[in-house]
């Protein structure tokens, strides 16, 4: 192999997380093993956000040499499946160690049949290195609950290999044969033979690059979901390669409050024409609207039947619909905030309040009669707004337990309950 | 000493020996009032046959049958050729289907008349007067399958523990009658109506798997026995009209217990509640006042009773609602933040059912739509009270809209790129469609579950 491979060997790292789950109304902590690739001279390790999440209380690093060192998670993106950690360099300097650092190279000239390696650890093989090629490097895949629930590929496309990708692999970097990092591998179609994806590496550098100075990245939201214009270009009475199909808008989001409905057809974005025939369009365009500042104003030129209309949309900052997380152990309850994506997307009439994960049978949540998906909106009087008065109520409870009257939602039923000690 | 029971004794006591019936002879006796009864649901592309077990209850061949006989969202005139069979025979009678009762689920069906004088109403025999007692033996009619000619067969059990669900209702050791069918004491005394059977718990070994827990339903006998003063007074309950009006509304929505322990810390010990969960916008609820949150602790003065499951107490308080006609008010009594209030509701007339829904069928198109309902606006959280769009209620399997990936239960919104503000609109542009033989496709645009979407349907 090239001396550019026997380098990037020296830079993939394997990767032992473990990391608190909130479920079945507990606390637990679970372990993964997971690969990553160094990228920096400073000890900066890039991974997928399912390998190590904001939850992992202990991350390992096992270097080329076979050494372990501890490392600390740097920031965290769902959206593109990354994240960015940091080798514990006192350590690596107190005992000596040495590791090195990989090279990009540049994913947009790949083409497919192009012969690529993916390095990582595969069901805990360390350093296993599997050959393919590039199948295809633009693969459109979209997934609301990808990344440990958290939504994922709305962004950008991915590279799709033959590459043999197994769980473990995740995080490893897919590379060329001269050594060059050219995506992040991390996932595959589970059953099916060698149809691995990775995150091509034109997206990891610059996600890489904003997570190492702000440890997250923002993004800008208007609530649009696109649908593909393809064979619909004559029923739309549309110029050839013009527009995306607002296929639903989420409700009371900056797009439902301008009046964009489902149905229209985006023609052009502050004067940008916009063309979103083909599923593989679509993520470029999302990533044009994430783009633009938070709280900004768009105007969006849209189609609706036969009359063109300018909507103007402010924009918001986009969030997940997964809400923070945390369990009241004496309780047996697990719970996770109601974030606004969540109320929207579920039709509820405000963001207050925190549904259920979980119940541990025989502690007091349980036997109060609450289970899983409940959203508990009151204890006592109080509406719960945010998951910190929960755990001031929670707290006074542990000083001094005494029965609380919880009132939960479920669909469009209130229950009344009542946890004892 | 021998002699010492006067002549006169013994002899009565011969009679009253004399009098009581063998049970066989009243098992024949009695099966002049059950039934087998057939009739056809008639989808759009496909027919279910459907085999239940009636009761006669009058000499003008009326025949009840259980309210689970016929799904809730099938219409009348999706309901064809009925035919009944005495026990034991081949030869079918005709019959007709006269609506549901909403207050006891019961489907009523009339018989033509050759076959009535064959039948013996229940109301012919005497009815228990006092409910059974535990331990107490009962016996009732179970009848095989057609291709056993409808055999009837006997059944006796004896009363485990009698409930109120919130009626009055007998569970026996094990089945005692086929559901729909009477039961009756040992004097052939009318004891109640057997019901659906509760479903029992089981485990279930196999090879791979040690003791997965199964709920297992005997559909052919019961073990539950709705008790006949529940049962006599209900029926005369013989719908006017095959839609089953008028029936009554109230207008909140998710009704639920109030639970033990909540009811201790709200100091409202020993009672019972129903907690009102969701008001419909210009319902007859909301137009009293009544609120989310409220508690309903009494109806007419009548405190709601503590009735085991908890959820009990629901179904209590929809048939006292049910009791009443449209037009007719009741008093509730509502706990609401701490402070009782008593609110009176006018009972309106219940919103048009899925039953009762304007539909059409097309085959070209492969689908039927069914025009909004109210219960639709609720459901999509919706202005009920306004119409928008058309549900659709059937897809044909590899039909042009199913390819389109149209499901049951969507919600169309716009056809060819118009909002959809009527049903007749609707079918209008539908018929426009079906009858344009040239065109090659049409666009909808449809909700599911919160999102919406286009679907292109290609015709051929």
């Amino acid at each position: 192999m090239s001396r550019g491979f026997n380098r990037l060997l020296e830079a993939v790292v394997r990767i032992d997380v473990r990391e608190i789950e909130f479920a079945e109304g507990t606390k637990r902590i679970t372990g993964g093993v997971g690969s990553g690739v160094i990228i920096s001279g400073d000890g900066l390790v890039l991974t997928n956000a399912h390998v190590v999440s904001p939850q992992a209380v202990e991350i390992s690093i096992t270097l080329a040499s076979l050494e372990r060192v501890g490392a600390k998670l740097v920031g965290w993106d769902h959206w593109t499946d990354l994240a960015l950690l940091r080798i514990d360099l006192d350590a690596v300097k107190q005992r000596g160690l040495s590791f090195a650092s990989a090279d990009f190279g540049n994913s947009d000239e790949l083409f497919a049949g192009q012969t690529v390696y993916a390095v990582g650890t595969p069901h805990g093989l360390t350093r296993t290195v599997t050959r393919g090629i590039i199948s295809n490097p633009n693969r459109y895949f979209e997934d609301s609950r990808g990344v440990n629930g958290y939504e994922t590929g709305s962004f950008n496309t991915w590279l799709q290999t033959d590459a043999a990708i197994n769980p473990g692999n995740s995080g490893g970097p897919l590379v060329t044969e001269d050594g060059k990092v050219v995506g992040i591998n991390s996932r595959a179609y589970i059953g099916a033979d060698n149809l691995g994806f990775a995150i091509p590496a034109t997206v990891a550098r610059k996600v890489a690059a904003a997570l190492a100075s702000n440890g997250a990245i923002s993004r800008s939201y208007i609530g649009v979901r696109p649908g593909v214009l393809q064979d619909l270009e004559r029923f739309y009475a549309l110029a050839s390669n013009t527009g995306m199909l607002i296929n639903s808008v989420d409700p009371g989001s900056p797009a439902a409050k301008a009046g964009l409905r489902a149905g229209d057809v985006l023609l052009n974005l502050n004067g940008r024409n916009v063309d979103g025939r083909f599923p593989e369009q679509l993520p470029p365009i999302q990533q044009s609207i994430a783009s633009l500042p938070i709280g900004a104003k768009v105007i969006l030129g849209v189609k609706r039947s036969t009359s063109t209309v300018e909507l103007t949309v402010q924009t918001e900052k986009l969030e997940s619909q997964v809400g923070e997380e945390w369990a009241f152990q004496k309780w047996g309850l697990s719970v996770r905030k109601v974030s606004r994506a969540y109320a929207r997307e579920n039709q509820l009439t405000d963001q207050n309040g925190v549904i259920v994960l979980g119940v541990q049978p025989g502690y007091p949540a349980g036997e109060a009669g609450l289970a899983r998906g409940d959203i508990i909106t009151k204890i006592g009087s109080e509406p719960i707004g945010a998951l910190a008065q929960l755990k001031s109520i929670y707290a006074a409870y542990e000083a001094r337990p005494e029965p609380q009257l919880v009132e939960a939602r479920r669909n469009r039923r209130i229950s009344l309950y009542v946890i004892k000690p | 000493m021998r002699n010492f029971l006067p002549r006169a004794l013994l002899a009565t006591l011969a009679a009253l020996i004399a009098s009581a019936t063998p049970l066989p002879e009243l098992f024949n006796e009695r099966l002049k009032s059950v039934v087998a009864v057939e009739f056809f649901i008639q989808a759009e592309t496909e027919r279910q046959p459907v085999a239940v077990l009636g009761t006669v209850i009058d000499e003008a061949g009326t025949i009840i049958l259980p309210g689970e006989a016929i799904p809730p969202n099938v219409a009348p005139e999706q309901l064809k050729d009925f035919k009944v069979y005495r026990p034991g025979s081949t030869e079918p009678s005709l019959a007709a289907y006269l609506g549901q009762d909403a207050l006891t689920g019961w489907h009523f069906v009339q018989v033509e008349a050759k076959l009535r004088p064959m039948l013996v109403p229940i109301t012919n025999y005497a009815a228990v007067k006092t409910d059974p007692v535990l331990s107490e033996e009962l016996w009732g009619i179970g009848l095989r399958n057609k291709d056993e000619d409808f055999l009837p067969y006997f059944l006796s059990a004896r009363v485990a523990a009698t409930m109120k669900l919130p009626q009055k209702t007998a569970i026996l050791g094990s089945d005692v009658a086929g559901p729909g069918l009477p039961v009756f004491n040992s004097a052939g005394q009318l004891a109640g109506l057997a019901q659906t059977s509760f479903g029992q718990n089981y485990l279930i070994f196999s090879r791979n798997q040690r003791g997965n827990p199964i709920l297992l339903v005997n559909v052919e006998e019961s073990s539950v026995v709705l008790l006949a003063d529940e049962v006599l007074p209900n029926l005369g309950r013989i719908p006017q009209s095959v839609s089953g009006r008028p029936i009554p509304w109230f207008g909140a929505y998710g009704l639920q217990p109030m639970d033990p322990e909540v009811a201790k810390l709200l100091k409202l010990e020993n009672q019972s509640g129903v907690v009102l969960s969701d008001i419909i916008k210009d319902s007859p609820a909301d137009q009293a006042g009544l609120k989310e949150r409220d508690i309903v602790l009494a109806i007419d003065g009548q405190h709601l009773p503590r009735l085991k499951p908890d959820r009990v107490v629901v179904g209590y308080f929809g048939q006292e609602v049910l009791r009443h006609r449209p037009g007719e008010t009741i008093t509730l009594s509502v706990l609401r933040g701490g402070a009782r209030e008593e609110i009176k509701v006018r009972l309106g007339d219940e919103p048009k059912l899925a039953r009762e829904a304007d539909r059409h069928y097309s085959d070209r198109l492969g689908f039927t739509i069914r025009e909004f309902l109210y219960a639709d606006g609720i459901m999509h959280r919706a202005e009920p009270s306004r119409q928008q769009g058309v549900m659709v209620h059937f897809v044909k399997p590899g039909g042009p809209v199913a390819t389109a990936g149209l499901r049951p239960d969507d919600w169309v919104r716009e056809i060819d790129g118009v909002e959809i503000k009527s049903y007749a609109q609707a079918l209008e542009k539908l018929h426009a469609i079906e009858a344009d033989s040239i065109r090659q496709e049409f666009v909808l645009l449809v909700s599911r579950g919160g999102e919406t979407s286009v679907l292109r349907v290609k015709l051929n």
